[in-house]
């Protein structure tokens, strides 16, 4: 069996890499069967495309997507330097 | 002298998919700052597709605009075509070089470019070894040293420098320290600290956190966006 390690590598070059997600802010972490997403993305379309093409280099392993979507909000405070 | 608001904010990856988002946030703007900054990563993959959507998102805005590239908006190989993309659309686009601003008879001189990586004092690459190395160390030599001189000729009363990659590790807390290499370079801070400048902004460590300082003492803010979680940060000089 492969190494849990480079499957987790193997997934996070392909987020990079793969011409859909060019993604550099994700964790990925292996975990059994298990393959973990963490991090902040901008929408729910990215979220869900992260998931597919991170499941692609990963095929057999349940893909759990704990990316969140980033909220932004107004401008808030400003700093006095 | 009148004190100067400076927005900032970077890494907003715009594409198709996100037009006119942006644009909402930026509503009354005007009424924070009296000048945005953009610390690039504008796009997602470089496109002209997407460098499309950032010119409209901040064209025609009610305060001046002054943008750098970043890695990802090299990705396609057309950073000449998107930068003259945002010119055409009114917005600076710096490239190791500097603009001056009158803002109510205070000059604003900013200087910037993309920057690039190699890593913090003691702990980074040099420029020893096989070509690729070298070439990865020279590019960061070569922008620290455009901006050393930009700086030395900047005639301002407010000095800000604008770079995608981050000068100092403090900023970055949150990445893992085994990429600090990759995002930013102490080459940089050196630069700015021989010349002095009031204020750095840069982006691209999204899981780095806002607020650091260069060893000379010159405060370093990271506005990369996920950072931020506001549509731009606002500071006083
Ligand atoms: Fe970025
Ligand atoms: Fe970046």
């Amino acid at each position: 069996m492969e190494a849990p390690q480079y499957v987790a590598a193997r997934v996070q070059r392909a987020l990079a890499e793969d011409e859909r997600t060019h993604e550099l802010g994700i964790r990925v972490d292996v975990r059994g069967e298990q393959l973990f997403l963490r991090g902040q993305v901008t929408g729910d379309e990215r979220r869900a495309l992260i998931a597919d093409v991170a499941g692609e280099a990963a095929p057999g392993l349940t893909v759990r997507n704990e990316i969140t979507v980033m909220e932004v909000r107004g401008p808030g405070e400003e700093e006095k330097l | 002298m009148r004190e100067l608001r400076i927005a900032a904010v970077g890494d907003v990856h715009l594409d198709e998919s996100l037009r006119g988002r942006y644009r909402e946030r930026l509503d009354g703007i005007e009424e924070h700052a009296d000048v945005l900054l953009l610390a690039g990563d504008l796009t997602r993959h470089g496109t002209l597709e997407e460098a499309r959507v950032v010119a409209d998102e901040f064209r025609d805005l009610p305060i001046p605009v002054i943008a750098v590239l970043g890695n990802h908006d090299h990705h396609s190989d057309l950073p000449a075509e998107i930068a003259s993309m945002l010119s055409e659309a009114g917005i600076t686009v710096l490239h190791d070089d500097a603009t001056v601003l009158d803002i109510d008879g205070v000059r604003l001189g900013v200087v910037g470019g993309k920057g690039f990586g190699g890593g913090y004092a003691g702990k980074c690459a040099s420029d020893f070894g096989e070509p690729e190395i070298k070439a990865f160390v020279g590019h960061t030599k070569r922008i620290a040293e455009r901006w050393r001189v930009a700086l030395k000729e900047l005639q301002a009363d407010r000095r800000v420098v604008l770079s995608h990659y981050s000068p100092v590790k403090d900023t970055l807390h949150g990445e893992p320290l085994e990429i600090y290499p990759f995002l930013g370079s102490y080459l940089l801070a050196e630069a700015v600290d021989a010349e002095g400048a009031d204020l750095i902004v840069h982006g691209h460590a999204h899981a780095g956190t806002e607020k650091g300082v260069t060893p000379g003492g010159i405060r370093v803010r990271n506005v990369a966006l996920p950072v931020l979680g506001r549509a731009y940060g606002v500071y006083c000089l």
